[in-house]
């Protein structure tokens, strides 16, 4: 255990250390850095599109069909004429959101029943324990298929789909993290300081599962990302002509051998998304846990 | 010609926060059939030195010095060769008993898996010698315990199954590291009874490895005290307890509460402060800050070991008397 | 036992069971943890409950503190039974008794700051705000011995002695007429626990209050108890003065548990009369019958076909000194298996 000099260390508060602490272990992990600022970089693509466009990604121009990268179109145009590049832009505003909003909608769902569920036990655990386990046995992606194919095609309909899609997983999370922390010690004495369940649960279980809810989110946002390209490129998501990584998968597929660069580039796009946010959440968690020592 | 000979033992860990220095310049010498108890508390060194002699230690483990048995140096020889020592020559026993053995494995299993390694043994012969081992360590219906899995017995069964798998092969020397810290109180007397036992017929070496006095208080022939990484006090176990010289050990004796004249007693003695960072080697006495003896000498100079009864070693330049003065 | 006073805590007879495995399948079993365990603790008093595992005693500290509803059996605090009421009326009922409990690690919360967990008992039943509240988290710190400064420490900064301290105060700050201390020291360094051991005796007589004082530490219990009740496999099977348990247990089991436990002098250590008990302690899930040490008893041939029928009843032996044996009842001597740590010194 770390020995702790209070003379040098009252100029700062607690909680400032250990910001400083968390911060110093995330900048010794290259990966989770790269994987921080491209998804920033994919971020800010998305808030500043218009400004960051060339062009706007749904105007034509018949005349500039399949065209190579040259100065004016540094991706090349799509077989409608239109600029690759300004789509792609365009496009991250349906990744990163559909996979933002998704997660934090599946985390609403989950996070209540969860915890309500391993705090309480009693008659609802059993419950939504076995039924989670049902619903858990379809893959996320089937699952979402199927909700987004009811709700009918939108990119609306398909985050609600992808957030419920996602809430098994992260019931079966929060619903653990509760049953574990239920047991500790520290909750049996606000038991006997004479706490109420709500009270208990807002100031001692839920403040003690933020790491790992924090972790789950950034696991979740890339799993959602693909899956609004999966929804649209099954046409179930973001429909034409919004553009969509997904969607310009799918319109790409005629010219994978003339013009592979169409399927290409929003492959790489969605990878490279997905793959950073997965770097991001992998370096969140070591960082946050508690055992780690550098 | 002690068994084993450890002379200026250091461990040194290098993390990415700097260095921790576990062990500093120990030495200390093992006879056969000796029983040596290690005391201190969390943190001292104890458990580490120990597993430095078998190359039991993570690879940030920088190790210095050595540690001879008979021609061998343990810390430069091989590592086949240290594998070849470890569980053959010497044989360790941890703390948890749950843990340590592999849930899925049969007892028998387990301590035949040893009598193959090391000893070549054919099955049959490994089964028969496990039979034995468990009749050693006084597990009733051994041949029946054979076939058992780990969960099927007690902690405190599971603790001489462990010890049967340390002797599996005789062992010159068995280290034990608090053994029964993890058991309750009347099973810990079993233990230590059995140890005295091994001891007594095998001939076996032990270096008990504890926090608790009064473990050693009962089975140790010598005593060797460490603080912060550094050997204190040495001495055979009566003159420790009849009188202890330096301040860290009498401290550690007034701390425990003593059966039968606890309440009468006066308040338990206090070592205020706590343990060092071992981040640091000081040129200076390890105990200084925490010692109601320390002077301008005690916290300028390391004081070195010296003998100051015979067979009594302590590394303290005003040993002696009671807790302050 | 006759109080002049009323008791601050009577326990009668109280029982808890667990049921295990599912009972779905049919696979389910039934842990005696506790059964039929009787005992009272006056004011000012200090109870030590000692015991090995499966002795039951964590459980009937839990279930005195209303964590666990108990199966059968009274628990009065302050003349109030408080056995099976509901969580809403047992909240200011709060006020009165407190835990410490034994690691120093799960029993903080890691998100607060050690000021925030001491003041909490005292948020919540509302008996201080604001700057009264501040004061009195400073009163307790200073009485626990901690420094003001670490009321802004979280507790992860903070050794594991400072931690029990920081639960000490924060199971005082509510000044309850009974503490129960679930192995406080036992996850501790040997100095460290001196000094534990130390502010609980002088807290106790400070202020005053009752202490349930649950350990497997004999000889921490001699250091701190006025009396003493050794448990085993759920029942209470001794009961006495701490001078006259230390100096004269009758219970077999007693004496093979004061018999094992080391004491830190060679002299006395080796060269004691001893006795080292066999096997291992039964499981609670299927306790033996009659009187349920029989099975590890040195004496189980003499007290034999009755122990293994009929459970002992806790007689009074002489002075309130309590012992469940069939060989033992007032008018005889108690077999003597062992020295008895009084006689070691």
């Amino acid at each position: 255990m770390s020995y702790v000099d209070t003379a040098a260390a009252t100029e700062l508060s607690p909680r400032a250390r250990r910001r400083r602490l968390l911060r110093k272990r995330f900048l010794r992990r290259p990966l989770a850095v790269l994987g921080l600022l491209v998804a920033l970089a994919f971020v800010t693509m998305a808030i500043f599109a218009p400004a960051l466009a060339p062009y706007d990604p749904t105007e034509l121009d018949v005349t500039a069909i399949l065209e190579g990268p040259t100065r004016e179109h540094l991706l090349g145009t799509d077989e409608l004429g239109r600029d690759i590049l300004s789509r792609i832009v365009y496009g991250a505003r349906a990744s990163i959101l559909a996979g933002v909003l998704a997660t934090l909608l599946a985390m609403a769902i989950a996070v209540p029943i969860g915890v309500t569920a391993g705090y309480f036990r009693g008659w609802l655990d059993p419950i939504v324990a076995r039924v989670t386990d049902v619903v858990l046995a379809f893959p996320f992606l089937i699952l979402a298929v199927g909700l987004a194919a009811i709700l009918g095609p939108s990119l609306l309909n398909a985050t609600i789909a992808l957030g419920v899609g996602a809430a098994p997983g992260l019931i079966r999370v929060a619903r653990g993290e509760a049953l574990s922390l239920r047991e500790e010690d520290y909750v049996r004495a606000a038991i006997a300081n004479g706490a109420g369940d709500t009270s208990i649960i807002g100031r001692h279980v839920l403040p003690n599962m933020t790491n790992t809810l924090i972790v789950q989110a950034t696991v979740t946002i890339p799993a959602a990302i693909i899956g609004e390209a999966v929804l649209s490129f099954l046409g179930l998501g973001v429909q034409p002509p919004t553009p969509s990584w997904g969607v310009m998968l799918s319109a790409a597929q005629p010219y994978v051998n003339d013009a592979p660069r169409l399927a290409l580039v929003p492959g790489l796009a969605i990878f490279f998304c997905s793959l950073s946010f997965n770097l991001l959440g992998d370096g969140l968690r070591d960082v946050l846990d508690p055992r780690t020592t550098r | 010609m002690p068994l084993l000979q450890v002379d200026d033992l250091s461990v040194r860990f290098d993390t990415d926060d700097g260095p921790v220095h576990a062990v500093d310049r120990l030495s200390f010498t093992l006879d056969e059939s000796e029983v040596l108890g290690v005391v201190g508390e969390s943190g001292c060194g104890k458990s580490v030195s120990l597993m430095a002699l078998t190359q039991l230690l993570p690879d940030t483990a920088k190790i210095g010095g050595s540690a001879r048995i008979g021609d061998l140096d343990l810390l430069s020889a091989s590592s086949s060769r240290v594998r070849k020592i470890r569980g053959r020559t010497i044989a360790y026993v941890f703390q948890e008993p749950m843990t340590s053995l592999n849930p899925s494995l049969r007892i028998g299993r387990q301590i035949e898996e040893v009598l193959q390694r090391h000893l070549d043994l054919s099955r049959r012969a490994a089964r028969s010698r496990a039979v034995e081992l468990l009749e050693l360590v006084r597990i009733p219906a051994p041949q029946r315990r054979v076939g058992e899995y780990p969960h099927q017995l007690s902690g405190g069964m599971r603790q001489r199954v462990m010890i049967a798998i340390a002797l599996a092969c005789d062992p010159k020397i068995l280290v034990a590291d608090e053994p029964t810290t993890a058991l309750d109180v009347t099973i810990q007397a079993g233990i230590l009874d059995l140890m005295r036992d091994i001891r007594a017929r095998l001939g076996t070496a032990i270096v008990l490895i504890t926090h608790n006095l009064g473990v050693v208080a009962d089975i140790a022939d010598r005593v060797l005290v460490m603080y912060a990484g550094r050997k204190v006090e040495e001495a055979p176990v009566h003159d420790l307890f009849a009188a202890p010289q330096h301040p860290y050990t009498i401290g550690l004796l007034g701390a425990v509460p003593r059966p039968g004249s606890a309440s009468t007693a006066g308040r338990l003695q206090e070592i205020p402060g706590r343990v060092p960072s071992l981040r640091e080697l000081p040129q200076a006495c390890v105990f200084a800050d925490r010692c109601p003896r320390a002077d301008d000498l005690t916290r300028s100079e390391q004081p070195l070991l010296r003998e100051v009864r015979p067979g009594h070693l302590v590394a303290c330049f005003h040993p002696g008397g009671a807790w302050s003065s | 036992m006759v109080f002049v006073t009323e008791p601050v805590l009577e326990v009668v007879d109280l029982v808890k069971h667990f049921h295990v495995g599912s009972q779905f399948t049919g696979g389910g079993g039934v842990v005696h943890a506790v059964d039929g365990v009787s005992f009272a603790i006056a004011p000012g008093e200090m109870l030590g409950l000692v015991g090995e595992s499966g002795s039951g005693k964590t459980t009937v500290g839990n279930c005195i503190m209303r964590l666990l509803e108990p199966t059968a059996g009274t628990i009065r605090l302050n003349g109030r039974d408080v056995t099976h009421i509901s969580r809403r009326a047992m909240r200011p009922l709060r006020r009165e008794l407190h835990m410490v409990f034994q690691d120093p690690y799960s029993s903080l919360n890691p998100r607060l700051t050690c000021g925030q967990i001491v003041a909490e008992p005292l948020r919540v039943q509302k008996l201080a705000r604001d700057k009264r509240l501040d004061e009195r988290v400073r009163e307790l710190f200073d009485d626990v011995g901690l420094r003001d400064e670490l009321r802004h420490r979280y507790p992860h900064e903070l050794s594991g002695g400072q931690r029990q301290r920081v639960g000490l105060a924060r199971a005082l700050s509510v000044s309850p007429s009974l503490l129960i201390a679930d192995e406080p020291v036992s996850a501790l360094d040997v100095s460290v626990q001196a000094s534990i051991l130390n502010l609980l005796r002088d807290l106790q007589s400070n202020l005053k209050f009752s202490c349930l004082f649950i350990t497997h530490d004999l000889a921490t219990v001699e250091y701190l108890c006025d009396r003493v009740a050794v448990m085993y496999l759920g029942e209470i099977v001794e009961l006495a003065a701490t001078e006259e348990l230390f100096a004269r247990p009758q219970h077999p089991y007693s004496q093979a548990l004061l018999s094992a436990a080391v004491v830190a002098d060679p002299e006395v250590q080796r060269t004691r009369r001893r006795i080292v008990l066999e096997g291992d302690i039964p499981s609670p899930l299927a306790p033996p019958s009659g009187c349920r040490f029989r099975t590890r008893c040195p004496l189980e041939r003499e007290s034999a076909p009755r122990s293994t029928d009929e459970e002992p009843p806790l007689l009074d032996v002489g002075g309130g000194h309590l012992v469940a044996c069939h060989l033992v009842h007032a008018g005889r001597e108690a077999p003597v298996l062992a020295d008895a740590p009084a006689e070691l010194a």
